[in-house]
């Protein structure tokens, strides 16, 4: 036997029945279930972490997960937490606006005009694989150590991704949509803004996804080499101060602000472009 | 095609070069800013002397050592991962917890777990490129048409046999998306962890092209001479771009 919709079209066995679970409800309880998983896995990670630094015994080498999570506790009351995530979350917003300012634009140009491609193109590929991390000691030299070192070089890593897939997106376009506005007689102006606009948009966005991952990359390098503030800079301070619990402590830091920013780009890519399927795989 | 319209490529790249002799020329002697000719220069007395490739070719051993490690290892366990659902379900919230952490955060880790010599670095590019590597694993070997493997179980294939002559074949392409990826986070974060290194255990014998760029930073101070380092960095990840891409080509053909 073969269950049956209400339609009596066939339900794949194991499939959620239409009438209970509803969608809902199957939605929750998967949720529930993964977090389960996601909590059981952890606690095994953390027991052998723990167990790990018992068996090492040298707090500095490996200090146990729950030393770790005093020195965040404590790192958080002193406030010290809160002025470096601002520091670096301050040069990640005014970097990646930058990136997006002028990334997109001059991909938007690029894409639309043979002229422009041909101009820039060359430039650009001759730029993009020198990684933004090589720029650092030529940016020391240039821009010298504080704020503007970490943001050059962020701005630097996010750029290329963006402009990129900005080209990808425009050139994308079904030409039959935008020959037919034209047909109909729409100006250039509304048919960049109507048309290609919202067919680029998917591919903008997932240039903006690589560029964020790569230049929060770049960017916390360039607080460990150059930089007086910011959580790369945390890092490498308490390295300095052999005080490993807080290193760990700025490392989950790092991590969970490189996720949350990720989290937010897919929840824009979710809400601005529900019509395209994220694909996943390549990173 | 008329000349206008042929020399269309070089305008900004020569457009570049003229802005960066014109800037050269204005700033004072003491700001060692170099022109175009002195870095040309200098580039040919670096690669004359062999300490150019010698660096770059350091640096990429440890790239090759690194990310063999970490291959074999994402194989291994991305396979699994695909494979067997409760091993996926188990690890893949680790996996995910790990990814979101820059490889450069973890080099103060690395320098107390390993010292400053080629370990550290190893270890750090290692991390880098394993991340690349297992998800493309873990989405190749899903990505494969189960008819494919019940056919090969029906004709009584053993389960090594189908590893080799199905799932690996199958999964190859996104094999190569993955390797092209962790190779290029591999050679940017190299340079991050010699750089790194450099800075702060002074100008220790480490070697590599990142070492060699914060002893023109910080000892020699020669500007030309990190301009050359940063052309030989670009080469090279262009190089093993080009390199990875051919080796595809010539390993599948079927998606030509």
């Amino acid at each position: 036997m073969t269950a049956r919709d209400e339609n009596g079209a066939a339900v794949a066995p194991g499939g959620a029945t239409p009438y209970w679970p509803t969608p809902f409800a199957a939605r929750i309880y998967a949720s529930i279930g993964g977090l389960f998983v996601y909590v059981r896995a952890m606690a095994v990670f953390l027991v052998i972490w723990h167990l790990a630094s018992l068996w090492i015994g040298n707090p500095i080498l490996l200090p146990s997960p729950i030393t770790a999570a005093e020195a965040l506790v404590d790192l958080t009351r002193q406030g010290e937490v809160f002025s470096n995530v601002a520091a670096s979350l301050t040069r990640l917003g005014t970097s990646f606006a930058l990136a997006i300012l002028l990334g997109v634009p001059l991909g938007f140009a690029m894409g639309l005009s043979r002229n422009v491609f041909v101009m820039v193109d060359p430039l650009i590929e001759l730029l993009r694989p020198i990684s933004g991390i090589a720029w650092i000691p030529l940016g020391m030299f240039i821009l010298g150590v504080g704020e503007a070192l970490p943001t050059a070089i962020m701005f630097y890593g996010a750029f290329f991704p963006i402009v990129i897939n900005t080209v990808v997106g425009v050139r994308s376009v079904n030409p039959g949509l935008v020959q037919a506005a034209r047909v109909l007689g729409v100006g250039r102006a509304h048919i960049v803004r109507h048309v290609i606009w919202p067919a680029a948009l998917p591919n903008i966005l997932v240039g903006a996804r690589l560029g964020a991952g790569a230049g929060w990359m770049a960017m916390v390098a360039a607080e460990l080499i150059g930089a007086p503030s910011g959580l790369g800079f945390a890092v490498e301070w308490y390295r300095e101060l052999l005080m490993t619990p807080s290193v760990l402590a700025f490392v989950f830091l790092i991590g969970l602000l490189g996720y949350l920013f990720d989290r937010l780009l897919r929840w824009l890519q979710r809400v601005l472009t529900p019509w395209a399927q994220t694909q996943g795989g390549a990173l | 095609m008329n000349l206008a319209l042929r020399l269309r490529p070089f305008v900004l790249p020569a457009l570049l070069l003229v802005l960066w002799q014109l800037a050269a020329m204005q700033a004072a002697p003491a700001d060692r800013m170099p022109v175009p000719a002195d870095v040309i220069a200098t580039g040919w007395t670096l690669i004359a002397s062999g300490e150019l490739p010698l660096a770059l070719l350091q640096s990429l051993q440890r790239v090759m050592l690194g990310f063999a490690t970490s291959a074999v290892l994402a194989l291994v366990l991305g396979t699994a991962m695909a494979a067997y659902r409760p091993v996926g379900r188990n690890l893949d919230p680790i996996i995910e917890s790990f990814r979101p952490i820059a490889p450069i955060a973890l080099l103060p880790l690395a320098i107390l777990w390993f010292g400053t010599g080629t370990p550290a670095a190893a270890f750090i590019v290692g991390y880098a490129a394993f991340f690349p590597m297992i998800v493309n694993t873990i989405h190749g070997v899903r990505s494969i048409d189960p008819g494919l493997i019940r056919a090969a179980r029906t004709l009584g294939v053993g389960r090594l046999t189908i590893l080799r002559t199905v799932v690996l074949p199958g999964a190859l392409p996104n094999l190569f998306v993955g390797a092209r990826l962790a190779l290029g986070v591999a050679w940017t974060s190299i340079i991050a962890a010699e750089l790194a290194v450099g800075a702060k255990a002074g100008g220790g014998a480490s070697g590599g092209i990142g070492q060699m760029m914060f002893v023109f930073y910080a000892y020699s101070v020669d500007l030309s001479g990190i301009i050359v380092c940063m052309i030989g960095v670009g080469v090279v990840a262009l190089l093993i771009d080009r390199g990875v891409r051919a080796l595809e080509y010539w390993m599948i053909p079927w998606k030509r």
